[in-house]
Formats: structure tokens, sequence, C-alpha cells
């Protein structure tokens, strides 16, 4: 029966995500690691503590209020090479087209480190987003299911560790 | 003075109650209470527990869900800085 749960719950967290992780093995490889699962409710839950007047708590409920879930994966590792770039092209494989598209992929070579965006978009709209970022020594994967609200999430730029976007000059 | 001492020692002595004292208290108690009253008591009790409880616990688990979702934007957040800063820097180099 506790086993039935489990599979139900794993199954649930896979049909929500948009694509699947396949990271458990570097789970127990990694010095830190921060693994999250928020589903819808869980979303529900976070945008009524961002209650009160302020503009930007409104801002932040009305992006909660269009996501389906946020699943990541974040891994911090003591060595170098302790994930492969099989555990990357798994998921990059998964990203397909259209739907999935590519936004922007940086290289850094002063500390080789890669990030892509890609988005995933549903009859002209925003409905999902993916974030790969790798280093040497970290990864990170997160994937926001549902309506991405871009125009508020700008507005929102600055705050919460999101880059503020300065509008383009013409 | 002697006799003042015996007399107060004696009427503060300890004494023990009679064994059926506690059984007649509660009697007594119980039987000035209208029994509705008490069930009514008991039954507002109970709600007030289970709503103060429940609204606790509910505050307890927005909060987790507001830190851990605060969590995901500043991760996801850090990598897109990094995104952008090295798409200024090459818009600046041009």
């Amino acid at each position: 029966m506790k086993r039935l749960a489990v599979l139900c719950g794993l199954a649930c967290v896979l049909y929500a995500q948009q694509f699947k992780f396949n990271l458990e093995h570097l789970a127990g490889k990694a010095g830190e690691k921060v693994e999250l699962d928020l589903n819808q409710s869980v979303l529900q839950f976070a945008a009524a503590a961002f209650s009160g007047k302020d503009a930007d708590a409104a801002k932040v409920k009305k992006v909660l209020s269009g996501l389906e879930g946020i699943y990541l994966r974040h891994f911090e590792f003591k060595r170098d090479g302790e994930y492969s770039k099989a555990d990357l092209d798994q998921i990059r494989n998964q990203l397909k087209a259209p739907e999935w598209q590519r936004i922007v992929g940086v290289t850094s070579s002063s500390d080789r480190e890669n990030v892509e965006v890609w988005l995933r978009t549903e009859n002209g709209k925003v409905s999902g987003a993916a974030v790969i970022a790798a280093d040497p020594r970290s990864l990170m994967v997160a994937n926001i299911v549902g309506a991405i609200d871009l125009a508020t999430l700008m507005e929102l730029g600055g705050q919460f560790g999101l880059p503020k976007l300065e509008p383009r000059k013409r | 003075m002697d006799w003042l001492e015996e007399q107060l020692k004696e009427a503060l002595a300890r004494k023990e109650p009679s064994a059926d004292f506690d059984a007649r208290v509660r009697r007594k108690t119980v039987a000035t209470m209208p029994r509705p009253v008490q069930r009514w008591i008991a039954a507002a009790a109970a709600v007030v527990v289970l709503v103060g409880g429940g609204a606790m616990y509910r505050r307890h688990q927005e909060e987790q869900a507001k830190e851990e979702v605060m969590l995901a934007m500043r991760l996801v957040g850090s990598k897109l800085n990094r995104v952008q800063a090295q798409v200024q820097a090459m818009g600046e180099g041009r």
C-alpha cells in the first residue's frame, strides 16, 4: 500500500513536470543539494503568504496564480566531473521543437559555466520554461510549468533575485 | 505562651480529608452546572482548539511554501542574472 502511494506520488510529479530530470543518481555525490517539487497546491499556499498591500507581493501572487508547478534540482559537488555530459544531454533531448525553443544559451570561458534558457509555447502562449545551468562543480535544472506572465515577471526585476531588465532604448 | 503555641499547632496541623471528599466536591460542582451548558462549553472549546490549530497549521504551510518559492526564485534568478550580464557584456563589446 505504501509502495503504491509512493508510485502514485511519483506519477503525479512526473505528470506535472514537462520533462524528466533523471538525476537521482547525482544526489548521493553532491555535497549540497536542493530538490524542490512545488505543485499547484503548494504554489497556492505560497501565493496566500504573499499578502498585504505591497504592490510587489500582488505581482508575485499574480505570477504564481498562473503556474502549475516549479520543479528544481540543484547540486553542488566537491570535485569536478561528478556529473557527465550524458546527464545534460538526456534532459536536452526531451526539450524538442516545436514546443520547446532555446531562447538563450551562454557559456562563460572564465568559470566554465554554461546556462541555457528554454521556453515552451502552446498556441502562441508561454506554457513553461526550463533553465539548465552547469559548471564543473555545480548543476541546476529547473522546470517552471504553467502560464508564465513575462510582463509581470519583468516588473519584478531587481527583486527576489530576478534580474532587472531595462526597457530597450530606441 | 506555650499554651498559645499548642493551640496554634493544633489548629494549623495538616489534616487528611475523608476518603470520599474528592467525589463529594465533584458531585456538587457538576450538579450546580446544567448539563447542556457543560456540553456547549466542551463543544465550543473543541471548536476553538480545532479552528485555532488548523489556522496555525495552514499559516505554517503557507510560510513554508513561500520560503520554498523564494528559494527557487533566488536560484533561478542567480542564473538568469549570469545570462543577462553575459549578454550585456557581449552587447557592449560590439
